[in-house]
């Protein structure tokens, strides 16, 4: 007895764990976790259990409409693999993918615990760019020559009244919001005196020219909104209009988009002049300066310009969610492969050090950070910050790893849905699937008393360690499918088999004469090449089986393989060390003085012929 | 008994049980796929009456569609797929559930093709890869085997019986698939794979107990060594199969009607898979000792000259 103690506590550990891991229908233990609703919290296919029914509509990247295959259909078949991947790689179990119809994606999730996260995760496009942005870039306005100016005057900017005036009656003057300078009520008041308040330039232009300039106008108030919209620690800088004018005094200043005022709906724009020495100056001051034929040229200076190097999502080798060394926030680590290590490493070598270039990072369109390059990177990896939780970054890492979504999606139906056996027909099935087992275990109780007895205790452990196993291991392989139940049948055979095979021996060996222990033992050691050659062969089929479908990505397979190797692994330790040494601590005790225990009925007294000749059960 | 002289029966046996397989395999050509390789048309019907999902699974499966998969999603409305459908094909259908189940009314609240579930790659890959699995077991058995005479041989006489039981059950399907309109998904890929690793397993057995008899009684005839190792193995082998079978034939006559197809592969691929061990496996050893097929190659050959 005391030779099998640390067996017996090893096996007694073993199934304490097994039998609490399955005990607890959800299981979390900081970022572990396992189990649902389902039976004994195991994660099950979409076979054997109900899940989420989502339909998505495909989306053309540009027009946002529904998107119209030309032709093979190639994109539904990439954006149906991509989805297949994502899905895989977050472990949500085995989906069922299908194209539906031209341009709609079928898919059925099986019981999903967030339902919210698993869409996020299906739907996000993840198209992650790599852009070189350049700061403070001038550009010329050609557009707007000499010719296109009438006059350039300074002034007080005009009241609403005067705006009025000088253009048709029931048209609304542009709002003076933001030209600070020119309002106020000192202003107002004395407008039409010859006041002294902040003068400002205005020019008119031609009624064409007019237009283009109001373009520009509009651009760089759309660029003060971009800055406002990344709202990230270190924004960009936005557009300036640098005005540079030649007169009696030269005079150059930069302007906002929103320091511009278009007066009324004439052809006039006005914008504040500050000289920005001592005392503002007046409107007399100004036109002095301006002279009798001013010159003005304008010179758009971009904020920034991103320009496209070509390095985006598709150049990830890997990608990890990981904590920023200094911030400590989530951050997500990008390694390239060989031709994005070669465009970074190139970038970085031609920015290094530079203030007025940065790389812009964007997620699905949307600015995430733009760090400024300290040092020529050549590792290939970078990391990529913004307001994410840690959660987020883990997702994150997951779908920039998985590639993106050659189109974008839309879901357009969700609904509930039972299993594809069908809720009704499963339950049938598992009924007859326990009374099945139940006969054999009889049948083997019943065959080979005492042994069979703790064959079907073996079987009871062997059972919880390979759910426990299944349920703790991680992956959509693990996902037990009506596949996976055909895995755990044919493990359960040959652990029944296992026994079966040493009880035999085991006969043979009593028949021939020997003491109880010494059966077992022989009888354990002569069964033992055919249930290693039988499990080690079973092995052989898993590994080759999951290769293969690993190299060719067909998970279906990995989930049986898996599911098998399990099995077979346990059914081993089951019927070697479980049955042994439980038969060995009844040998050690009274039982062993009554073989009737252990040999089937009326085969104890007949049992003193030679081995060889002993075969006949 | 004398297993080993009746060695020709025992090949003949199997050669009936194969042979009509084969032609149906050859005629039909191959077998049925299903709605997992080939993709259909699914169909989400709203049904104006409370239907019974049974019931439905047993209308549509009268008007010949076995292979429909049915799931009742969470607004009672039922998703159905069913082999590629014509308008008038579906029409029919719809008439019929609505005559049978629900007079009130039907409506289709939505009808599209679908994709496979299962590229047709899958089974060609998972041939592939059973092929390779076949290949290295052979090698292990080679090894395994390496302290008897001719380890060789029965690496060989495994991998056929493993092929005996794959093309019996693949036959048995190709005649089921014409006569009775079974069609074979993606679980009767996972059976098959099942079935191969059993027959592997059970042939080992026979095999071990030949490999210990043969180094027990070196001067023994090898006819003799084979008979008493069937014998000896023999009650292993009934009681493994028919624990095995009890377990299927229960799920079979009493569980749900969704996994029939499933069950059936098995319960075949058992019954093949214990009896290629006796009458294939370890005859092909008999065979081979005793130069039959040298015999046989010999004999066909002189015909063929003559």
């Amino acid at each position: 007895m005391r030779r099998h103690a640390r067996t017996l506590i090893t096996i007694a550990i073993l199934v304490l764990v097994s039998v609490a891991t399955l005990g607890v229908q959800k299981i979390e233990i900081g970022n572990f976790q396992r189990g649902g609703d389902t039976i004994l919290g195991l994660s099950l296919g979409l076979e054997l259990q109900g899940g989420s029914h989502l339909v998505y509509q495909a989306l053309d990247p540009v027009t946002k409409e529904p998107f119209q295959p030309a032709g093979d259909g190639k994109e539904m078949d990439a954006l149906k693999r991509s989805i297949e991947r994502r899905v895989a790689a977050a472990g949500l179990g085995e989906p069922i993918i299908q194209i539906l119809g031209e341009n709609r994606l079928l898919i059925q999730m099986p019981g999903v615990e967030d339902p919210e996260r698993a869409k996020s995760i299906i739907g996000e496009t993840a198209q992650l760019e790599f852009k070189h942005r350049r700061l403070g870039v001038p550009r010329d306005l050609d557009e707007i020559g000499d010719g296109d100016i009438v006059s350039v005057t300074a002034g007080l900017f005009p009241t609403e009244d005067e705006a009025e005036e000088a253009t048709e009656p029931e048209e609304e003057a542009t709002p003076t919001a933001g030209t600070e300078e020119s309002t106020g009520s000192e202003e107002e008041t004395g407008a039409t005196e010859e006041a002294d308040g902040p003068p400002v330039i205005m020019v008119e232009f031609t009624e064409s020219a007019a237009e283009t300039f109001a373009e520009i106008v509009d651009r760089l108030v759309a660029s003060l909104s971009i800055t406002q919209e990344v709202g990230s620690s270190r924004p960009p800088p936005p557009s300036t209009l640098e005005v540079s004018i030649t007169g009696e005094t030269n005079y150059r200043t930069a302007l906002l988009g929103i320091q511009i005022q278009r007066i009324g709906t004439t052809t006039s724009f006005a914008f504040p002049f500050n000289p920005g020495t001592g005392e503002p100056p007046t409107v007399k001051q100004a036109a002095e300066m301006l002279g009798d034929d001013p010159q003005i040229e304008f010179v758009e200076l971009q904020g920034f310009v991103d320009e496209d190097i070509g390095l985006t999502g598709d150049d990830l080798a890997v990608a990890y969610p990981g904590t920023h060394s200094v911030s400590q926030q989530p951050i997500v680590t990008v390694v390239f492969k060989d031709r994005g290590t070669r465009i970074f490493g190139e970038l970085t070598g031609q920015i290094a050090g530079s203030d007025s270039d940065e790389i812009a990072i964007f997620l699905d369109d949307e600015q995430l950070i733009s760090p400024r390059v300290t040092g020529v990177i050549t590792a290939g990896t970078a990391t990529i910050e913004g307001d994410f939780t840690i959660e987020r970054v883990r997702d994150l890492a997951l779908l920039l790893e998985s590639g993106r979504l050659p189109l974008p999606i839309e879901l357009i139906r969700e609904r509930n849905v039972d299993a594809i056996l069908g809720a009704d027909s499963l339950r049938k099935s598992l009924i007859a699937g326990i009374v099945g087992l139940a006969l054999v275990l009889t049948f083997m109780v019943l065959y080979y008393r005492l042994p069979g007895t703790i064959a079907a205790a073996a079987l009871f452990i062997y059972a919880a360690l390979v759910l426990a196993t299944l349920k703790i291991l991680p992956g959509s392989f693990t996902t037990l499918n009506l596949s996976g139940v055909a895995a755990l049948i044919l493990s359960i055979g040959m652990a029944v088999d296992a026994n079966i095979l040493i009880f035999e021996r085991m006969k043979d060996e009593l028949r021939g004469g020997r003491t109880l222990l010494s059966a077992i033992n022989i009888g354990f050691n002569r069964a033992w090449p055919a249930i290693r050659d039988g499990n080690v062969s079973t092995l052989i089929t898993c590994g080759v089986l999951f290769w293969f479908s690993e190299q060719l990505g067909e998970t279906v397979l990995q989930g049986f393989a898996v599911t098998l190797a399990i099995g077979v692994a346990w059914s081993m330790f089951s019927a070697i060390t479980v049955s042994r040494t439980l038969l060995r601590v009844m040998a050690s005790t009274g039982a062993s003085r009554r073989l009737g225990l252990f040999l089937p009925v009326g085969e104890v007294r007949a049992s003193r012929e030679p081995r060889a000749e002993g075969g006949r059960g | 008994m004398d297993f080993a002289r009746k060695r020709g029966w025992f090949f003949l046996v199997s050669l009936v049980a194969i042979v009509p397989g084969v032609v149906f395999f050859i005629l039909a050509p191959g077998l049925k796929t299903g709605i997992d390789f080939t993709g259909g048309t699914t169909l989400n019907l709203q049904f104006a009456q409370r239907v019974e999902q049974e019931a439905l699974r047993l209308q549509v499966e009268e008007i010949g569609y076995t292979d429909a998969t049915i799931q009742q999603l969470g607004d009672d409305s039922f998703f159905i797929r069913t082999p590629e459908l014509s308008d008038p094909e579906r029409q029919e259908l719809i008439d019929v559930l609505q005559a049978n189940l629900s007079p009130d009314g039907v409506e289709v609240l939505s009808a599209d093709l679908v994709s496979p579930v299962v590229a047709s790659e899958t089974v060609t890959n998972a041939l592939w890869a059973v092929l390779a699995a076949a290949v290295l077991i052979f090698i292990y058995i080679w090894w395994a085997f390496r302290n008897v005479p001719s380890p060789f041989r029965y690496g060989t006489a495994a991998i056929a019986a493993l092929v005996h039981d794959t093309v019996i059950v693949i036959g048995v399907f190709a005649i089921l698939g014409e006569l009775l309109d079974i069609e074979v998904n993606t679980f009767f890929l996972f059976a098959i794979v099942t079935v191969i690793g059993y027959s592997v397993n059970d042939t080992i057995v026979v095999f071990d107990k030949v490999r210990e008899n043969v180094l027990l009684y070196p001067n023994r005839d090898f006819n003799e060594v084979v008979n008493l190792s069937i014998s000896e193995t023999m009650g292993r082998s009934l009681n493994t199969s028919l624990t095995l079978l009890f377990t299927l034939l229960a799920l079979l006559l009493f569980g749900g009607s969704t996994i029939r197809t499933f069950l059936l592969v098995l319960v075949v691929g058992v019954v093949a898979g214990t009896y290629s061990s006796i009458g294939i496996a370890s005859q092909v050893l008999v065979a081979w000792e005793s130069g039959d097929f040298g015999r046989v190659w010999r004999r066909m050959t002189f015909r063929s000259a003559a």
